[in-house]
């Protein structure tokens, strides 16, 4: 079983945005509205955080890419009373919208803000979705899957042509968008892969680590050439 | 008196809401018989669907391929010359899709059918029997339809090499497998 993690070098994210992009188009995301928006409901699987650097205010911005951490030790699915969040043989933090009763303990669990309410049924069913993601209805919790209808289709590909799942055939719309290389996405499981080695890099920190979550989700710190 | 009943049978019809509705039934463009093309002339299901060995999902035939046997000699039928009429106007036959899961399932055809040899008919009925297109699903699946396969699903006989077992290891019953 791989167990699928992410690299994010923050020395290389130029706060760009296209992998917030990408997201939302992969995953059918939907555009909540102003008036929803004003309530702080904005639905953004993938978001980069902001935050102004204290060495040199008002002119540098530090930029942080926040998916699902897909946490090893999730916070989430211990407090779900329906087993529509857990997490799956491969790592992947499952989020399963047709066992949701939208109590959103899980919300309420997840100390980096991951998950996402829908209010609302924000969207149909219409052309120019992506027909690989099913439309949340209203009333269940959402957030980032690791775009694992990719893996599914890279599993049904394999598996018809008698192989292991290539490294390289599954990869999450944002790593795919993301313009400056800066999302690296593999198997940590894998010795010979680059997010494996990028793992044990010196500069290698997950967020909130010591609440001991276990993020796969792994951030390079910025280096020397910051500021 | 009269209110009162008026009145119950209003109220009876609200509480069972959704309860007596039916699928609307499907008009196909063409009266098409399964019957004569499976039973009678032995065709394997996938000489018309052919994606289904090759995709997730199974499509319905191409206008080309109908014409491939009909395009030739005299007809009687009403229904080849319908044939002949969308290929001569070079239009693909606007058939209608009458199986459907919900969006949230992914169901590879091509899985199911190269794969785990799986019959056609263990998910679709007998299909063969038909002089007609179905108006409606044959069968209604339901989700426990699908585990009940799974749970106790073993992989074809094949010379064992290591990606079979992996496949075998694969049927399962992971809720993140099929939903998505």
């Amino acid at each position: 079983m791989a167990l699928w993690g992410m690299v994010i070098d923050l020395d290389r994210c130029t706060g760009c945005q296209a992998c917030v992009m990408a997201c939302k188009a992969e995953n059918n995301v939907p555009a909540v509205g102003a008036k929803e928006a004003v309530r702080g409901r904005i639905i953004s699987w993938m978001q980069v955080l902001t935050e102004e650097d204290e060495e040199h205010p008002g002119e540098v911005k530090r930029f942080l890419p926040r998916p699902c951490l897909q946490c090893d030790d999730p916070p989430c699915t211990k407090v779900c009373p329906v087993y529509a969040t857990y997490r799956d043989p491969d790592g992947i933090v499952a989020q399963i919208y047709a066992r949701c009763i939208g109590c959103r303990f899980c919300m309420a669990a997840c100390p980096y803000n991951a998950k996402y309410f829908n209010w609302y049924r924000y969207q149909k069913e219409a052309p120019g979705q992506n027909p690989d993601v099913s439309v949340r209805p209203k009333g269940v919790v959402e957030k980032c899957t690791f775009c694992h209808h990719r893996l599914q289709k890279a599993r049904e590909r394999a598996l018809a042509e008698r192989r292991e799942v290539a490294p390289g055939e599954y990869v999450p719309a944002c790593a795919e968008a993301c313009p400056a290389r800066a999302i690296i996405f593999g198997d940590l499981s894998d010795p010979g892969s680059e997010v494996f080695r990028l793992a044990r890099s010196p500069r290698a920190f997950r967020l909130l680590e010591q609440l001991g979550t276990k993020p796969k989700v792994i951030y390079l710190t910025e280096g020397e050439g910051r500021g | 008196m009269k209110w009162l009943a008026v009145l119950g049978v209003v109220v009876v019809a609200l509480l069972t809401w959704g309860f007596w509705w039916v699928e609307p039934a499907v008009k196909q463009p063409i009266e098409y018989p399964h019957k004569i093309h499976v039973e009678q002339l032995k065709l394997p299901c996938t000489s018309c669907h052919q994606r289904v060995e090759k995709e997730a999902v199974a499509g319905r035939p191409p206008t080309a391929l109908c014409l491939a046997c009909h395009s030739g000699g005299e007809t009687e039928s009403n229904e080849v010359k319908k044939i002949r009429a969308f290929g001569e106007k070079g239009q693909e036959i606007p058939w209608k899709r009458v199986w459907r899961l919900p969006p949230h399932v992914f169901f590879p055809h091509r899985t199911h059918v190269v794969v785990a040899k799986l019959n056609c008919q263990t998910c679709h009925g007998a299909m063969e029997t038909l002089d007609r297109p179905p108006a409606r699903a044959l069968k209604t699946l339901t989700m426990n339809d699908c585990i009940g396969c799974h749970e106790q699903w073993e992989g074809p006989k094949e010379k064992g090499t290591g990606v079979v077992k992996v496949a075998a290891r694969r049927v399962s019953t992971d809720c993140n497998a099929c939903h998505r």
